[in-house]
């Protein structure tokens, strides 16, 4: 009996091998598809969460100032005498807000702000353009932020840079030896009001007491400091302040521009030609308009369109 | 082997539903950014009016910013002039010799010139935050009869007083549809938004205005480039021995000769000897 059990045993043991088999092998496959898919879902979380996190928050402005001449324009006595002792430039930098008018819309700015908004209130509008009577829908623009700052950076007049200074002293005697080789007019050095000394990162600021000697020592880009009886040539450089002013992100609200759609079936007709159609109907008081500055229609292709103040 | 198979395939299944929706999260944040403008702040920030005046680009290139106001100052020391020369081949011309000799009646002017060059910001980084000890006060009205000092002044004086929740003020400044307010103490800065309105007396009226977080920015990075003025030339060292008006005539004559490399002059201006002037410079358009 105990023999017999055994073997109707072994049998259900082979018949439940080979179903297990088969599940194990189904699995597999099953396994093997998800896992792939698993994979491409992290790759595409990865991917948004990039992108996401470029968005907003934080951000990084950087702005090359384009070449510009320039050109003497007064004499000035300020009274604050701190002002003598850099050459200060100053500017402001603000965003340019774009509006990414779609193919079949149009931007109309109205002279008054008021007609601009009466024109949105309505919202449908009926245009006779040529033989085809269009119904275009009016909204308010949706504008992005932006930012807007005011940069002034002085170069001084008093003081110079000093980097590459090698570090074979100890920090006292260097400072020592960094006034003496500024102060010897042979080399073109001046008195020395200061010296702050970096010795971690081979740098200092050297302040002199007359302006003038900085200029004189920027006119070459190297100086030699002699420690000992050796002769080191350390690079100058102009001593920098930046300040930021005025920082501000804002966003932009368009009152007297109005966004018009619904322009879709005229696309490859003349962008200028529609857009004198619809200047013509917005200009008339009895359809809610009013005196137009100016008309924008973008009918073949997608185009940028800037605010300003 | 088969059963930790099972589990394997489970914690699968388990994982890909957990990815599943995080994607979704990810899918309807990036909805809910695409419907709202792009750049935008997680706060409300002040409004600027803007107007569509025709100024449009094809394509799809990233928009540049707007530089404006570029003004260089200058200092010029005692005894110094600055010649402004019509013709830049000229300005060369006198500055090929470092000194010059003015001739007067009875002596010689010995002076030195030298070329004007200016710094100018070539790049320019900005980072910007959330600032944690600075908020924006906005909703001021637009008629008031107050100086931008008073302005800052009534609110400084509001805003530091504990019984409103406020607390030393460190910086302040007057923005395009705001103020920007710095406290010594983050808290203070973070509980006045948390209340965000606040009643204040500004000249003999009460406003409502709101106080929310400041997004503030910091210089990253400035370079600059040294600019020739090519018309320019700056004249040092010259003796004390005319007074302004005679000094002016002896320059201009002295630099309009030919026959000393000179020749048409623009404009000169001389600071007499003992005072300090900044000559301002801009950009040639505005």
């Amino acid at each position: 009996i105990m023999a017999a059990g055994e073997d109707i045993n072994e049998v259900m043991k082979e018949y439940l091998k080979k179903e297990e088999f088969m599940k194990y092998e189904q699995n597999q496959e099953l396994i093997d598809q998800i896992a792939k898919e698993n994979i491409y879902l992290t790759m595409e979380i990865q991917k948004l969460e990039k992108e996401l996190q470029e968005a907003p928050g934080s951000s990084q402005i950087k702005e090359d100032i384009p070449e510009a001449k320039l050109k003497f324009t007064s004499l000035e006595n300020p009274e604050d005498d701190s002002r003598f002792s850099n050459i200060s430039c100053s500017f402001q930098v603000s965003s340019q807000v774009p509006y990414v008018l779609q193919k079949g819309e149009a931007l109309i700015t109205f002279e008054e702000e008021e007609v601009a908004q009466n024109v949105i209130r309505m919202e449908k509008h009926h245009v006779q353009i040529m033989d085809i009577g269009v119904e275009v829908m009016a909204k308010p623009v949706p504008l992005n932020s932006g930012v807007r700052f005011q940069v002034s950076v002085g170069v001084s007049k008093m003081k110079v840079n000093v980097t590459e200074i090698p570090d074979e002293l100890p920090e006292s005697q260097m400072r020592d030896k960094l006034e003496l080789s500024f102060c010897k007019s042979r080399n073109g050095g001046g008195e020395v009001e200061c010296v702050e000394y970096d010795k971690q990162a081979g740098s200092a600021v050297i302040t002199f007491v007359e302006a003038g000697v900085a200029d004189r020592i920027l006119q070459k880009k190297d100086y030699p400091l002699y420690i000992n009886q050796d002769c080191h040539k350390v690079v100058v450089s102009p001593y920098m302040e930046t300040h930021l002013k005025k920082f501000q992100v804002f966003s932009g609200i368009s009152k007297r521009t109005v966004l018009l759609t619904g322009l879709e079936e005229l696309c490859l007709m003349d962008e200028e030609e529609i857009g004198d159609f619809v200047n013509i109907h917005f200009q008339r008081a009895k359809n809610g308009g009013g005196e137009v500055d100016m008309v924008k229609c973008s009918l073949n292709e997608p185009c940028i369109a800037y605010f300003q103040e | 082997a088969c059963f930790r198979r099972g589990d394997l395939l489970h914690n699968l299944q388990e994982e890909q539903a957990r990815l599943k929706m995080r994607l979704q999260e990810l899918q309807q944040l990036k909805r809910e950014l695409r419907n709202s403008p792009q750049d935008k702040v997680p706060f409300p920030v002040p409004e600027v009016p803007l107007v569509f005046r025709g100024h449009v680009q094809e394509g799809m290139e990233v928009p540049k910013s707007l530089v404006s106001d570029l003004q260089i100052c200058y200092p010029m020391p005692g005894g110094s002039a600055l010649v402004i020369f019509d013709d830049p081949k000229v300005a060369k011309q006198v500055l090929r010799q470092k000194e010059h000799q003015i001739e007067l009646e009875e002596c010689r002017l010995r002076v030195q010139v030298q070329p004007v060059e200016l710094p100018v910001v070539t790049t320019i980084q900005v980072s910007s935050q959330m600032s944690s000890q600075r908020v924006l006060v906005s909703g001021l009205p637009d008629k008031l009869k107050l100086s931008e000092e008073e302005l800052l002044d009534k609110l400084e004086l509001f805003f530091c007083k504990t019984k409103n929740g406020g607390g030393d003020v460190e910086t302040r400044e007057l923005l395009h549809g705001g103020v920007m307010l710095g406290f010594a103490k983050d808290e203070v800065a973070q509980n006045l938004c948390r209340t965000g309105q606040f009643t204040v007396p500004l000249g003999g009226r009460q406003f409502p205005l709101k106080v929310s977080p400041y997004m503030s920015g910091e210089i990253q990075k400035a370079e600059i480039r040294f600019q020739p003025v090519p018309q320019a030339v700056l004249v040092l060292n010259i003796p004390d021995v005319l007074d302004g008006p005679e000094l002016q005539d002896v320059l201009q004559v002295h630099f309009q000769k030919p026959t000393r490399g000179g020749g048409e002059v623009e404009a000169l201006t001389v600071v007499p000897p003992g005072e300090q002037r900044l000559a301002v410079f801009t950009t040639e358009s505005s």
